[in-house]
Protein backbone atom coordinates (compact mmCIF):
# COMPACT_ATOMS: atom_id res chain seq x y z
CA UNK A 1 0.00 0.00 0.00
CA UNK A 2 1.31 3.42 -0.95
CA UNK A 3 2.47 5.43 2.06
CA UNK A 4 0.61 8.68 2.54
CA UNK A 5 2.60 11.91 2.59
CA UNK A 6 0.95 13.19 5.79
CA UNK A 7 -0.03 10.72 8.49
CA UNK A 8 -3.47 10.97 10.04
CA UNK A 9 -1.85 12.27 13.21
CA UNK A 10 -0.09 15.04 11.27
CA UNK A 11 -3.28 15.95 9.45
CA UNK A 12 -5.10 16.25 12.78
CA UNK A 13 -2.33 18.47 14.12
CA UNK A 14 -2.43 20.68 11.02
CA UNK A 15 -6.23 20.93 11.23
CA UNK A 16 -5.94 21.99 14.87
CA UNK A 17 -3.38 24.66 13.99
CA UNK A 18 -5.62 25.85 11.14
CA UNK A 19 -8.54 26.23 13.53
CA UNK A 20 -6.25 27.98 16.00
CA UNK A 21 -5.25 30.52 13.32
CA UNK A 22 -8.90 31.43 12.74
CA UNK A 23 -9.66 31.54 16.46
CA UNK A 24 -6.62 33.76 17.04
CA UNK A 25 -7.74 36.06 14.24
CA UNK A 26 -11.20 36.40 15.79
CA UNK A 27 -10.40 36.39 19.49
CA UNK A 28 -6.98 37.94 19.98
CA UNK A 29 -6.82 41.72 19.84
CA UNK A 30 -3.68 43.77 19.66
CA UNK A 31 -4.38 47.35 20.73
CA UNK A 32 -2.93 49.00 17.64
CA UNK A 33 -4.49 49.66 14.27
CA UNK A 34 -1.56 49.18 11.91
CA UNK A 35 -2.15 46.97 8.88
CA UNK A 36 -1.04 43.38 9.38
CA UNK A 37 -0.85 43.56 13.17
CA UNK A 38 -2.68 40.24 13.54
CA UNK A 39 0.34 38.60 11.89
CA UNK A 40 2.08 38.55 15.25
CA UNK A 41 -0.31 35.77 16.39
CA UNK A 42 -0.98 34.31 12.99
CA UNK A 43 2.60 33.76 11.88
CA UNK A 44 3.61 32.45 15.31
CA UNK A 45 1.05 29.66 14.92
CA UNK A 46 2.13 28.96 11.32
CA UNK A 47 5.79 28.68 12.32
CA UNK A 48 4.97 26.44 15.27
CA UNK A 49 2.89 24.25 12.93
CA UNK A 50 5.78 24.11 10.46
CA UNK A 51 8.12 23.02 13.25
CA UNK A 52 5.80 20.34 14.58
CA UNK A 53 4.97 18.93 11.13
CA UNK A 54 8.30 19.52 9.37
CA UNK A 55 7.30 18.57 5.83
CA UNK A 56 7.07 20.73 2.71
CA UNK A 57 3.41 21.49 2.11
CA UNK A 58 2.46 21.50 5.79
CA UNK A 59 2.00 25.27 6.03
CA UNK A 60 0.25 25.34 2.64
CA UNK A 61 -2.26 22.83 3.94
CA UNK A 62 -2.65 24.89 7.12
CA UNK A 63 -3.29 28.00 5.03
CA UNK A 64 -5.77 26.20 2.81
CA UNK A 65 -7.69 24.73 5.74
CA UNK A 66 -7.76 27.95 7.76
CA UNK A 67 -8.83 29.78 4.58
CA UNK A 68 -11.77 27.43 4.13
CA UNK A 69 -12.82 27.87 7.76
CA UNK A 70 -12.45 31.67 7.61
CA UNK A 71 -14.35 31.89 4.30
CA UNK A 72 -17.23 29.86 5.71
CA UNK A 73 -17.29 32.08 8.81
CA UNK A 74 -17.67 35.13 6.57
CA UNK A 75 -14.43 36.76 7.69
CA UNK A 76 -12.66 39.50 5.74
CA UNK A 77 -13.73 42.74 4.11
CA UNK A 78 -13.61 41.61 0.50
CA UNK A 79 -15.61 38.41 0.22
CA UNK A 80 -15.09 34.68 0.66
CA UNK A 81 -12.71 34.15 -2.27
CA UNK A 82 -10.43 36.95 -1.11
CA UNK A 83 -10.43 35.58 2.44
CA UNK A 84 -9.78 32.00 1.33
CA UNK A 85 -6.96 32.95 -1.01
CA UNK A 86 -5.38 35.36 1.51
CA UNK A 87 -5.10 32.63 4.12
CA UNK A 88 -3.87 30.14 1.53
CA UNK A 89 -1.18 32.53 0.33
CA UNK A 90 0.15 32.88 3.87
CA UNK A 91 0.67 29.12 3.97
CA UNK A 92 2.11 28.83 0.47
CA UNK A 93 4.42 31.84 0.96
CA UNK A 94 5.72 30.44 4.25
CA UNK A 95 6.19 27.03 2.63
CA UNK A 96 8.29 28.51 -0.16
CA UNK A 97 10.35 30.53 2.33
CA UNK A 98 10.88 27.52 4.60
CA UNK A 99 11.87 25.40 1.60
CA UNK A 100 14.77 27.82 1.26
CA UNK A 101 15.42 28.59 4.92
CA UNK A 102 14.73 25.05 6.20
CA UNK A 103 14.81 25.51 9.98
CA UNK A 104 11.70 27.09 11.57
CA UNK A 105 13.49 27.21 14.94
CA UNK A 106 16.25 29.48 13.66
CA UNK A 107 15.92 32.85 15.37
CA UNK A 108 16.71 34.80 12.19
CA UNK A 109 15.47 32.36 9.58
CA UNK A 110 12.02 31.95 11.14
CA UNK A 111 11.23 35.71 11.27
CA UNK A 112 12.39 36.09 7.65
CA UNK A 113 10.26 33.12 6.54
CA UNK A 114 7.28 34.48 8.46
CA UNK A 115 7.76 37.96 6.99
CA UNK A 116 7.77 36.47 3.47
CA UNK A 117 4.72 34.34 4.24
CA UNK A 118 2.84 37.28 5.68
CA UNK A 119 3.83 39.55 2.81
CA UNK A 120 2.51 36.90 0.39
CA UNK A 121 -0.92 37.58 1.87
CA UNK A 122 -0.62 41.29 1.17
CA UNK A 123 0.73 40.51 -2.30
CA UNK A 124 -2.37 38.49 -3.07
CA UNK A 125 -4.71 41.17 -1.68
CA UNK A 126 -2.94 43.80 -3.74
CA UNK A 127 -3.02 41.77 -6.98
CA UNK A 128 -6.65 40.82 -6.31
CA UNK A 129 -7.39 44.50 -5.81
CA UNK A 130 -5.83 45.43 -9.14
CA UNK A 131 -7.66 42.62 -10.96
CA UNK A 132 -10.98 43.52 -9.34
CA UNK A 133 -10.57 47.19 -10.22
CA UNK A 134 -9.45 48.78 -6.96
CA UNK A 135 -9.16 52.53 -7.39
CA UNK A 136 -5.59 53.77 -7.58
CA UNK A 137 -6.36 56.48 -5.05
CA UNK A 138 -4.50 56.25 -1.78
CA UNK A 139 -3.14 52.82 -2.51
CA UNK A 140 0.50 53.92 -2.65
CA UNK A 141 0.30 55.62 0.73
CA UNK A 142 -1.53 52.68 2.25
CA UNK A 143 0.56 50.08 0.47
CA UNK A 144 3.88 51.39 1.79
CA UNK A 145 2.44 51.54 5.29
CA UNK A 146 0.85 48.11 4.92
CA UNK A 147 4.10 46.55 3.61
CA UNK A 148 5.98 47.78 6.68
CA UNK A 149 3.23 46.53 8.99
CA UNK A 150 3.03 43.11 7.35
CA UNK A 151 6.79 42.59 7.45
CA UNK A 152 7.34 43.82 11.00
CA UNK A 153 4.42 41.92 12.53
CA UNK A 154 5.05 38.84 10.39
CA UNK A 155 8.68 38.78 11.51
CA UNK A 156 7.69 39.28 15.15
CA UNK A 157 5.24 36.40 14.81
CA UNK A 158 7.97 34.27 13.28
CA UNK A 159 10.30 35.06 16.15
CA UNK A 160 7.58 34.22 18.65
CA UNK A 161 6.98 30.94 16.80
CA UNK A 162 10.69 30.03 16.79
CA UNK A 163 10.95 30.79 20.52
CA UNK A 164 7.86 28.68 21.17
CA UNK A 165 9.35 25.78 19.20
CA UNK A 166 12.58 26.03 21.20
CA UNK A 167 10.63 26.06 24.45
CA UNK A 168 8.63 23.03 23.30
CA UNK A 169 11.85 21.20 22.41
CA UNK A 170 13.35 21.97 25.83
CA UNK A 171 10.16 20.75 27.48
CA UNK A 172 10.49 17.40 25.66
CA UNK A 173 7.43 17.92 23.46
CA UNK A 174 9.13 16.61 20.32
CA UNK A 175 10.22 13.42 22.11
CA UNK A 176 6.61 12.97 23.22
CA UNK A 177 5.40 13.57 19.66
CA UNK A 178 7.87 11.04 18.25
CA UNK A 179 6.46 8.42 20.59
CA UNK A 180 2.90 9.28 19.55
CA UNK A 181 3.78 8.99 15.87
CA UNK B 1 24.67 26.22 1.21
CA UNK B 2 25.07 27.72 4.68
CA UNK B 3 22.14 29.03 6.69
CA UNK B 4 23.65 32.51 6.44
CA UNK B 5 23.56 32.37 2.64
CA UNK B 6 19.99 31.07 2.71
CA UNK B 7 18.94 34.00 4.89
CA UNK B 8 20.69 36.47 2.60
CA UNK B 9 18.89 35.01 -0.43
CA UNK B 10 15.56 35.13 1.42
CA UNK B 11 16.11 38.76 2.43
CA UNK B 12 16.95 39.62 -1.20
CA UNK B 13 13.76 37.83 -2.26
CA UNK B 14 11.79 39.82 0.32
CA UNK B 15 13.33 43.11 -0.85
CA UNK B 16 12.57 42.20 -4.48
CA UNK B 17 8.94 41.51 -3.57
CA UNK B 18 8.61 44.84 -1.79
CA UNK B 19 10.38 46.73 -4.57
CA UNK B 20 8.23 45.05 -7.20
CA UNK B 21 4.98 45.87 -5.43
CA UNK B 22 5.84 49.49 -4.70
CA UNK B 23 7.32 49.96 -8.18
CA UNK B 24 4.28 48.59 -9.99
CA UNK B 25 2.01 50.65 -7.73
CA UNK B 26 3.99 53.80 -8.48
CA UNK B 27 3.68 53.05 -12.23
CA UNK B 28 -0.04 52.46 -11.79
CA UNK B 29 -0.42 55.79 -10.07
CA UNK B 30 1.58 57.69 -12.65
CA UNK B 31 -0.41 56.10 -15.46
CA UNK B 32 -3.76 56.73 -13.81
CA UNK B 33 -6.10 58.74 -15.99
CA UNK B 34 -9.50 60.16 -15.26
CA UNK B 35 -12.05 57.51 -16.12
CA UNK B 36 -15.11 59.65 -15.87
CA UNK B 37 -16.37 62.07 -18.51
CA UNK B 38 -15.77 65.70 -17.78
CA UNK B 39 -12.70 65.22 -15.60
CA UNK B 40 -10.04 67.85 -15.79
CA UNK B 41 -6.72 67.16 -17.42
CA UNK B 42 -4.86 67.93 -14.20
CA UNK B 43 -6.48 65.03 -12.36
CA UNK B 44 -3.93 64.17 -9.67
CA UNK B 45 -3.08 60.45 -9.88
CA UNK B 46 -4.27 58.56 -6.83
CA UNK B 47 -6.89 61.05 -5.79
CA UNK B 48 -10.63 60.99 -5.23
CA UNK B 49 -12.70 63.66 -7.00
CA UNK B 50 -15.05 65.63 -4.77
CA UNK B 51 -18.04 67.08 -6.62
CA UNK B 52 -20.37 69.81 -5.49
CA UNK B 53 -23.67 69.82 -7.40
CA UNK B 54 -22.04 67.86 -10.22
CA UNK B 55 -18.92 69.98 -10.65
CA UNK B 56 -15.52 68.71 -9.57
CA UNK B 57 -14.37 71.26 -7.00
CA UNK B 58 -11.47 69.43 -5.43
CA UNK B 59 -9.47 66.24 -5.39
CA UNK B 60 -8.88 64.38 -2.16
CA UNK B 61 -5.25 63.29 -2.21
CA UNK B 62 -3.12 61.36 0.28
CA UNK B 63 -1.25 64.59 1.06
CA UNK B 64 -4.47 66.06 2.49
CA UNK B 65 -4.38 63.49 5.26
CA UNK B 66 -1.32 65.12 6.82
CA UNK B 67 -3.39 68.07 7.93
CA UNK B 68 -6.22 66.02 9.41
CA UNK B 69 -6.51 64.47 12.86
CA UNK B 70 -7.37 60.80 13.20
CA UNK B 71 -10.18 59.46 15.33
CA UNK B 72 -11.19 55.91 16.17
CA UNK B 73 -13.97 53.74 17.50
CA UNK B 74 -14.45 50.06 18.20
CA UNK B 75 -16.99 47.99 16.28
CA UNK B 76 -19.09 46.35 19.03
CA UNK B 77 -19.81 43.13 17.17
CA UNK B 78 -16.25 42.31 16.18
CA UNK B 79 -14.19 44.27 18.68
CA UNK B 80 -12.30 45.70 15.71
CA UNK B 81 -10.89 49.22 15.94
CA UNK B 82 -11.67 51.54 13.05
CA UNK B 83 -9.28 54.44 12.85
CA UNK B 84 -9.03 57.18 10.29
CA UNK B 85 -10.08 60.61 9.15
CA UNK B 86 -13.55 62.10 9.61
CA UNK B 87 -15.48 62.72 6.38
CA UNK B 88 -16.56 66.00 8.00
CA UNK B 89 -12.95 67.17 8.26
CA UNK B 90 -12.19 66.07 4.69
CA UNK B 91 -15.15 68.04 3.30
CA UNK B 92 -14.42 71.09 5.43
CA UNK B 93 -10.82 71.02 4.22
CA UNK B 94 -11.67 70.63 0.55
CA UNK B 95 -14.92 72.61 0.22
CA UNK B 96 -14.75 75.02 3.12
CA UNK B 97 -17.44 75.59 5.76
CA UNK B 98 -19.52 78.12 3.84
CA UNK B 99 -20.64 75.74 1.09
CA UNK B 100 -21.90 73.05 3.46
CA UNK B 101 -25.35 73.46 4.96
CA UNK B 102 -27.66 71.15 6.89
CA UNK B 103 -29.61 70.43 3.71
CA UNK B 104 -26.59 69.06 1.85
CA UNK B 105 -26.55 65.35 0.97
CA UNK B 106 -23.21 63.62 0.64
CA UNK B 107 -22.88 60.46 -1.46
CA UNK B 108 -19.79 58.33 -0.92
CA UNK B 109 -19.38 55.63 -3.56
CA UNK B 110 -17.16 52.81 -4.71
CA UNK B 111 -17.39 52.03 -8.42
CA UNK B 112 -15.43 48.78 -8.15
CA UNK B 113 -17.72 47.41 -5.44
CA UNK B 114 -20.85 49.08 -6.83
CA UNK B 115 -21.80 50.42 -3.41
CA UNK B 116 -22.75 53.86 -2.20
CA UNK B 117 -24.32 55.58 0.76
CA UNK B 118 -26.19 58.87 1.09
CA UNK B 119 -25.58 60.89 4.23
CA UNK B 120 -26.88 64.26 5.31
CA UNK B 121 -24.44 66.94 6.37
CA UNK B 122 -26.07 66.88 9.82
CA UNK B 123 -25.11 63.21 10.20
CA UNK B 124 -21.61 63.76 8.84
CA UNK B 125 -20.96 66.84 10.96
CA UNK B 126 -21.96 65.12 14.18
CA UNK B 127 -18.67 63.75 15.52
CA UNK B 128 -20.55 61.27 17.69
CA UNK B 129 -21.56 59.38 14.51
CA UNK B 130 -17.88 58.81 13.67
CA UNK B 131 -18.36 58.91 9.91
CA UNK B 132 -14.77 58.24 8.96
CA UNK B 133 -12.42 56.85 6.34
CA UNK B 134 -10.41 53.93 7.63
CA UNK B 135 -7.40 52.77 5.61
CA UNK B 136 -8.14 49.22 4.49
CA UNK B 137 -5.54 46.47 4.56
CA UNK B 138 -4.72 47.01 0.91
CA UNK B 139 -4.45 50.75 1.30
CA UNK B 140 -7.73 52.02 -0.08
CA UNK B 141 -10.25 54.06 1.87
CA UNK B 142 -13.20 52.41 3.59
CA UNK B 143 -16.12 54.48 4.89
CA UNK B 144 -17.33 53.26 8.27
CA UNK B 145 -19.49 54.79 10.98
CA UNK B 146 -21.49 54.21 14.11
CA UNK B 147 -24.61 55.13 12.12
CA UNK B 148 -27.02 52.19 11.87
CA UNK B 149 -26.73 51.93 8.08
CA UNK B 150 -22.94 51.92 8.11
CA UNK B 151 -22.06 50.02 11.25
CA UNK B 152 -21.56 46.47 9.96
CA UNK B 153 -19.08 45.03 7.50
CA UNK B 154 -21.60 44.48 4.68
CA UNK B 155 -22.65 48.13 4.85
CA UNK B 156 -19.17 49.67 4.84
CA UNK B 157 -18.13 51.32 1.58
CA UNK B 158 -14.78 49.78 0.68
CA UNK B 159 -12.48 51.13 -2.06
CA UNK B 160 -14.06 54.60 -2.06
CA UNK B 161 -13.38 56.46 -5.30
CA UNK B 162 -16.05 59.14 -5.45
CA UNK B 163 -17.56 61.78 -3.16
CA UNK B 164 -20.59 63.76 -4.41
CA UNK B 165 -22.11 66.63 -2.46
CA UNK B 166 -25.48 67.99 -3.47
CA UNK B 167 -26.65 71.18 -1.79
CA UNK B 168 -29.95 72.83 -2.71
Amino acid sequence: MKKRYFTTFELILLALFSALIVVAKIALRFPITLSGHSGIFWMAIVIVGAGIVPKPGATSLMGLTSGLIAAFLGMGDFGALNTFMSYTFVGVGTDIALWLLRDPEHLIGAPVAAAIGHLAKLLFKWVFGIVSGTPVGFVALGLAKAVVGYIVFGALGGLLGALTLRALRRAGFFTYLAEKR
Amino acid sequence: MTQRNRIVIAVILLAALIGGMLGVEALRRSAAQPDLPGEEADYPPGSIPVRLNGDVLAYFTPDDLDSLDTVSFVVDEEGKTQEGWLLRDVLLLLLGPTRLTDACVITVASSSREKSVDLTWVEVADEANKVLFDLSGRGTLKLVSLLERLDVRDEWIQDVDRIDVVCP
